[in-house]
């Protein structure tokens, strides 16, 4: 049966009504990762999966998700699966222990087929930092997926699997959601736990994942998310049935649009896609009022002192003697660090943590560090401030459709405006997702919805009400014509 | 972001530039610091800094074992190790 491009509910069903059993569904996944040509995954999974699913198969499995192929971002820690991060540093790093998000989708009985390719460490909007070699779009294999979660992404894109895991510091889901035509959400800063996670900026880092549609993700989301005890910021309040609202009526609702965010000197299609949204939402009975984010253009420079900072922290662990890449004829200990970091990082991780450092540094610390946290405050107060008027906000989840690759490699600051409307949900710690709507230069584009904090069920309710009165989110890549 | 900077915080970060790449992360560096300097414009008397969007205080936890020792497990992933030791270079004489 072929399996490519359906979705996680569809194939739940198929398995339910053994139209398909789960080793069938896992051995058709590796034959379509075996002839993809996007380079998605780092590290595949076969025999174990195989396992997984005969177990299934024989009824020892159960569970929401039992039987599901499934894939993990590089960045969970996946107990005796190799984890690389898209670093060389961890090439050989092979983790004792799961992270709670892949624990709790293994509990819900989904099959972890692989690891997906990102940026190294998370540091990228094109995935063309992964030591591993960039991702190609299945829309155009000359164009980037996006990134960081550009493997995960350009994966369901490509039909290989119904859902991936991602994790989104500055848009690293919603970019690539968006420039690979799939639906993304990070939820709530700390609604998801970050115990296992490769740290990159611990006040910024969100689990979440990718589907075919919001529906799906609402689906993952319920086991994704979890109170853990492991994370010191995990939230503790109780958890929403995400699919419990989900078919809610729109009528008399409202979305905010950003004033500040001006999307004329976008491309055209760009613009008349979000109008044509705009329409779907109306006839829908949604009302459409404009809100002040009066600091927003603070943004940017806010996320690139805060991040840095935080990852020139988290990465000092790196450093060749407990775990990870160690370099060859050493003389003493400081040198064993220097090697060992320095033939490990990449560029771009090496560039955000000598920032981090600079800003971090004796002199430095108010001008910049201290700045950026009452600049981040003013950020978050703006979107208090406009959530009193408004049930979610809506934007272009990127400027534009995805890049050729290599276009934006020499100057890093063209791609950190990449995220120019993902950052923001990050400073203030709200829910966020991106949803397929629309086309640019023949390549697809999102629309990012963002809501309160903990209001991931409404997101999610104006998503999939919008999928059902639109049909972007079926559109899938013609991967006969490319290959 | 002179010469002697970017050495300062190359070695405070440990890491060592290539002599090809450093004149090109010197530029990126000051392009980036130039960019967020936009900061220094804004007016935050009285703004508390956020350092974290919940604002939560760490709950506390009973002091108690929850896992056992695993340190095998962890030693593994060593690059060198002996016993229950981590293996680096000599640093005393």
């Amino acid at each position: 049966m072929n399996i490519r491009f359906k979705t996680l509910s569809e194939l739940k069903k198929l398995l339910e009504t053994k139209e398909i059993s789960s080793c069938e569904l896992v051995s058709e996944t590796f034959k379509n990762i075996a002839s993809s040509k996007t380079n998605s995954f780092i590290t595949l999974d076969e025999e174990r999966s195989l396992i997984k699913a005969r177990a299934f198969d024989e009824g020892k499995i159960k569970g929401d998700l039992a039987g599901i192929p499934i894939a993990q971002k590089d960045l969970f820690c996946t107990k005796n699966l190799r984890t690389t991060c898209g670093s060389r540093i961890l090439e050989n790093f092979i983790p004792p222990y799961d992270a709670t998000v892949v624990e709790n989708l293994n509990a819900a009985g989904s099959i972890c087929v692989g690891k997906t390719n990102m940026d190294e460490f998370a540091m990228g909007s094109s995935n063309e930092t992964s030591y591993y070699g960039t991702v190609k779009n299945p829309w155009d294999f000359e164009r980037v997926p996006g990134g960081s979660s550009g493997g995960s992404a350009a994966a369901v894109s490509e039909g290989l699997i119904c859902a991936a895991t991602g994790t989104d510091t500055g848009g690293s889901i919603r970019q690539p959601a968006a420039l690979c035509g799939i639906t993304g959400i990070k939820p709530t800063y700390g609604r998801a736990s970050r115990w296992g996670m490769i740290a990159f900026a611990s006040s910024l880092d969100q689990a979440g994942t990718f589907a075919r549609n919001a529906e799906d993700c609402a689906l993952l989301l319920n086991h994704i998310c979890s109170h853990d005890t492991k994370d010191s910021t995990s939230i503790s309040d109780e958890q929403e049935n995400y699919l419990e609202n989900i078919d809610d009526d729109l009528k008399g609702k409202k979305i905010g649009i950003v004033k500040e965010f001006d999307i004329s000197n976008l491309n055209k299609e760009v613009q008349d896609s979000f109008e044509e949204s705009k329409k779907i939402f109306e006839a829908l009975g949604v009302n459409f009022v404009e809100v002040s984010l009066p600091n927003i253009k603070l943004s940017v420079p806010t996320y690139y002192v805060v991040a840095p900072a935080e990852c020139s922290s988290n990465l000092s662990r790196f450093d060749g003697v407990k775990y990870g890449y160690r370099a060859n004829n050493i003389n003493n200990l400081e040198e064993l660090y220097i090697k060992s970091r320095s033939e490990g990082f990449g560029d771009e991780v090496k560039r955000r943590i000598l920032i981090g450092t600079y800003v971090l540094s004796a002199g430095f610390y108010d001008a910049y560090y201290k700045k950026a946290q009452q600049s981040r405050r003013m950020i978050k107060n703006d979107f208090m401030e406009a959530f009193k008027d408004v049930d979610i906000i809506m934007s272009p989840s990127s400027p534009s459709s995805a890049f050729k690759i290599g276009s934006k490699t020499e100057d890093p600051i063209e791609m950190y405006l990449e995220d120019l409307f993902t950052i923001s949900a990050n400073l203030a710690g709200v829910p966020a997702m991106s949803i397929p709507h629309g086309f640019a230069y023949g390549l697809p584009i999102g629309l990012q919805l963002m809501g309160n904090y903990l209001e991931e069920s409404k997101i999610l309710n104006f998503a999939h009400q919008y999928q059902k009165n639109s049909d972007w989110h079926i559109k899938s890549p013609n991967l006969e014509e490319i290959s | 972001m002179d010469n002697k900077t970017i050495e300062t915080i190359s070695y405070l970060a440990r890491l060592q530039l290539g002599d090809d790449k450093k004149e090109k992360i010197t530029k990126d560096l000051e392009n980036i610091i130039n960019f967020v300097d936009e900061l220094q414009n804004i007016d935050t008397d009285d703004i508390a800094p956020l350092a974290n969007p919940l604002e939560k205080i760490a709950p506390k936890r009973e002091d108690s074992v929850t896992s056992k020792s695993r340190k095998e497990a962890f030693l593994l992933n060593s690059p060198e190790s002996d016993q229950n030791y981590f293996i680096v270079p000599k640093v005393v004489e």
